[in-house]
């Protein structure tokens, strides 16, 4: 009965909410279910329902889990309420209270395997033996549908872990790259093009050895030890940079918040920039240049954790303004894909419905190009994008800002 | 207990009514449509307002067959129906006052076709207000009541309540905008009032359901006029040192002939909460705010905007601010609106009164507000459609405190009782729900009263839909005594 971690939502965290219900129109699953117990001031009500006694059940697994975590109510929610912080501590509660094999799988993949370096490149190793034997059919069709989403694996540039690379021009300060777990392994050209531009822009980059995973899927799933382990080793990585850049905007958003979990987790988020920001910012002061218009255009598309939770709009849409790319609008509401980490294989049917609907709408800008901050997302546009038979590219916003740099180069070189 | 009461047997068997009611609602609208499980009962047990009571069973249709064969279960396993939109009512209108079914109308979101030429649409009561002006805006369309909620509520919310908004003091409430509907009557028929018509003949069975509050049927379309978008708007951000100066602009704006889309204000408390949220600029050292909005003709509204500034200027505003483009605006217009929700930086807990006051005594009812507030120790900050009189003083609190909840219910009696007094009502167009039901005979007369409850009689004679709301338990055979006052809106 009630709750029994210290991670559990906090009275604070509950009462801050007065029920009047303007989050409802913005949350995805409201909108899919039309429930109550699918919104954002149904799940904070379940919650002070356990608060007041009632027990973890599975009901409230299932309300809890429906959750994408999106965040979308944060930013029209006219009293604050940290509704991310709560659903953490929910799912803390969650996962401490109940058990069973999927259970363990969960965290198994999220908070263990993630976390070690050779767990992902056997991982990787798989992957890439499946896609090249297309063998990916044999996988579980939840799972499968994910898998047709990935990047080619055939070719990938190496791990950036212990390189270092010094600054072109003035020199800035010292900038470490978070390599993360799947971005590392799975989405090298976006770390390239994050390290060029970096030094480009005057930063010596390190990707210093002895970082993890930021924890962010173990976070949002609640294996809360697993998560502040991972925030202590990350902290104790990234001390004494400049700044750490992230080129993931889930990654992102987690470790500006690492104060959730460990103590001085304040200090390190005024270090933790999105790749976004960095390269807008030397785009603007003239560091880093603005090609001029190439007749092509490009879809954005906000990530959740880069838009609600990060309150980042404006730089990507510069940076590929910058690329020579005309930006086109996909959602002026910035509804979630349904990636949301693990949830495409938890809750296929409503990810299915989500990222449809994506899909769906970015075909209907006819642009040839859709540029995502975010790993997950990345792979739910193209899942979605390729069931409708279209050959739109996704690609991270400084990977096209790079890609046109080193075009314009060439062009220049031939003259 | 050895001897089980008869209250206990009679509660043992009504939770038995209701296992058997949902088992047969389940087989007939499958498992997904219905939910029991205590935790989904809990959650859907509260709207926006204060009071809370779980309900026995969740249903939620999708059809106007499906509201028809639940009512028609329902009647016969002797449960009564309640129906709930969005959950943003403040009066408790969607709240079950027992084990009843609770039907939700979320589901029921098509908009039909879109008559162009006579600017008419039907829509189904779950579709959320403001989906409905997206939807029309290419066709230069509006659906003109504009609650606070309308990101929010639902058309059926809507007509049940009557609900307004900031630019009903020009363009009318709800019923004002509703042409005809379908009702699912408390024995499951299924009829249509009304007309494309602005007229219809007979009696007015149409306006007699807006406002019922789901007590005498249940509304599963409705045809809805639609206002050409205005071409021209113009919204002006006034401030003023005293609140008697924005008052006098108020009532200087609607002598000198204007009829402004909109005419809002808010006092100073409640402009701090709300700019820490929206960001419009507005002026947090005024003693009182006022946003006013004249739509029109491109030369007219800017007539109009210099009249408004005129008699801004001659009661010593200190900020005439413009709104200079569409973003502005919008801006002004989202701190308006998120004005309630933002009451939640102070308190854990709010509430937000609903009351009319005759436009010229509007500065006697605020300078009471504040004395209630004095005297009973609850902050209460002030928003309100100044336009049209109606107050919307939100009492901010921690309901955990002991005692306070006591001290919330008598200054909201003080409220209503002031409000009364000087010639105002009971409610501007939040509804009478649970929250008011009880200060109904400070308005009405028995024979009111009764009046009122013959007509419920008469459309549901058995009490199958929304029991214990509006109409005062006991209205046709008890005496409430208390006159209306001299002068009151009734």
């Amino acid at each position: 009965m009630g709750w029994v971690t210290d991670h559990a939502p906090t009275e604070d965290e509950l009462s801050s909410c007065i029920q009047c219900g303007l989050c409802l129109p913005s949350c995805p699953t409201f909108r899919l279910t039309g429930l109550e117990t699918a919104s954002p001031r149904g799940r904070l009500t379940a919650m002070s329902a356990v608060a007041a006694g009632r027990p973890v059940d599975r009901r409230f697994e299932e309300i809890m889990g429906a959750c994408l975590q999106c965040r979308a109510c944060e930013v029209v929610c006219p009293s604050f309420v940290p509704f991310g912080r709560a659903m953490e501590g929910a799912r803390a509660e969650i996962a401490a209270q109940t058990s069973g094999v999927d259970r363990r799988l969960r965290r198994l993949v999220t908070a263990r395997l993630l976390r070690s370096r050779i767990a992902v490149r056997l991982g990787t190793l798989a992957v890439s033996i499946a896609q090249l034997a297309r063998l990916d059919r044999l996988a579980p069709r939840r799972i499968r549908r994910s898998l047709a989403g990935l990047r080619s694996l055939r070719g990938r540039p190496p791990s950036i872990v212990g390189r270092t690379r010094t600054a072109q021009g003035e020199r800035r300060g010292v900038a470490a790259v978070l390599a993360g777990c799947v971005m590392d392994a799975w989405f090298g050209d976006v770390h390239t093009a994050t390290v060029e531009l970096l030094t480009a822009a005057g930063w010596e980059v390190v990707s210093p050895r002895g970082q993890t995973c930021c924890g962010a899927l173990a976070a949002h799933d609640g294996w809360a030890d697993d998560t502040r382990k991972m925030a202590s080793t990350n902290m104790a990585a990234f001390r004494g940079v400049d700044l750490v850049v992230v080129n993931s905007a889930g990654c992102g958003a987690h470790m500006k918040e690492y104060d959730h979990w460990v103590d001085g987790g304040e200090e390190l988020a005024t270090r933790v920039v999105d790749v976004n920001e960095v390269v807008a910012e030397a785009i603007a002061d003239g560091t880093l240049p603005r090609l001029s218009a190439d007749g092509g255009t490009v879809a954005v598309q906000d990530p959740c954790h880069l838009r609600h939770v990060q309150r980042i709009t404006e730089q990507p849409r510069a940076i590929l303004a910058a690329a020579g790319l005309t930006v086109v609008e996909i959602d002026p509401e910035g509804r979630c894909c349904g990636a949301a980490g693990i949830y495409s294989v938890l809750e296929p049917e409503m990810s299915r419905r989500l990222g449809s609907s994506k899909a769906d709408q970015v075909q209907a800008t006819g642009a040839p190009l859709v540029a995502s901050a975010n790993p997950g997302c990345e792979i739910q546009l193209r899942t979605y994008l390729s069931e409708l038979g279209h050959g739109v590219r996704v690609a991270h916003p400084v990977e096209i800002y790079w890609e046109a740099l080193q075009r314009a180069e060439r062009r220049a070189a031939v003259r | 207990m050895l001897i089980p009461s008869c209250l206990t047997v009679r509660n043992h068997y009504y939770h038995m009514v209701v296992r058997s009611l949902e088992l047969e609602l389940r087989r007939r609208l499958g498992d997904e449509q219905v939910a029991s499980d205590p935790l989904d009962l809990y959650v859907f047990g509260k709207d926006a307002g204060l009071v809370r009571g779980e309900p026995g069973l969740v249903v939620f249709p999708r059809s106007t067959d499906e509201v028809a064969t639940i009512m028609r279960l329902a009647g016969r396993h002797g449960v009564p129906v309640v129906p709930r939109g969005s959950g943003t009512g403040l009066a408790g209108g969607a709240v079950t006052t027992g084990p009843h079914v609770l039907l939700v109308t979320t589901n029921m979101n098509r908009i039909g076709r879109l008559d162009v030429e006579n600017r008419c649409v039907w829509v189904q009561p779950g579709v959320i207000n403001l989906d409905l002006s997206v939807h029309t805006t290419p066709f230069g369309l509006h659906y003109a009541p504009d609650p606070s909620s309308q990101s929010v509520c639902t058309i059926g919310g809507n007509v049940a309540n009557n609900s307004g908004g900031p630019h009903c003091l020009a363009e009318g409430t709800t019923v004002n905008h509703v042409l005809a509907m379908e009702i699912v009557t408390p024995d499951g028929d299924i009829v249509v009032v009304g007309g494309p018509a602005p007229d219809p003949i007979g009696l007015d069975v149409r306006g007699l359901m807006v406002g019922s509050e789901g007590t005498l049927g249940i509304v599963t379309d409705v045809l809805v006029n639609l206002l050409p978008n205005p071409p021209a708007s113009r919204t002006i951000l006034l401030a003023f040192p005293e609140v008697e100066q924005a008052a006098a602009t108020v009532s200087g704006i609607i002598a000198n002939g204007l009829v402004p889309a909109a005419l809002e204000m808010m006092d100073q408390p409640m402009t701090i909460a709300v700019e820490r949220f929206a960001n419009a600029g507005f002026p947090t050292e005024a003693a009182a705010v006022l946003i006013a909005e004249v739509t029109g003709h491109p030369s007219a509204v800017d007539a109009e905007a210099e009249v408004v500034r005129r008699l801004a200027a001659s009661h010593q505003a200190t900020v005439i601010r413009i709104a200079s483009d569409e973003a502005e605006r919008e801006r002004i217009w989202l701190g308006r609106k998120s004005a309630f929700g933002a009451i939640a930086q102070m308190n854990p807990d709010y509430y937000l009164h609903d009351t009319v006051v005759p436009r010229t005594r509007l500065v006697e009812a605020i300078k009471q507000t504040y004395a209630i507030s004095k005297r009973h120790g609850i902050p209460m900050l002030n928003v309100f459609h100044a336009g049209d009189g109606n107050l919307h003083p939100l009492m901010s609190f921690d309901a955990s405190v002991p005692g306070v909840m006591e001290r919330v219910e008598a200054a909201g009696k003080d409220l209503i009782e002031l409000c009364v007094a000087i010639g105002g009502s009971l409610s501007g167009e939040h509804g009478i729900g649970l929250e008011k039901r009880d200060y109904m005979h400070l308005v009405f007369d028995e024979m009111d009263l009764d009046a009122q409850a013959r007509v419920r009689e008469a459309l549901d004679p058995d009490g199958k839909l929304n029991p214990g709301k509006i109409v005062p338990q006991g209205s046709r055979c008890f005496d409430f005594g208390q006159p209306p006052p001299e002068g009151a809106w009734v």
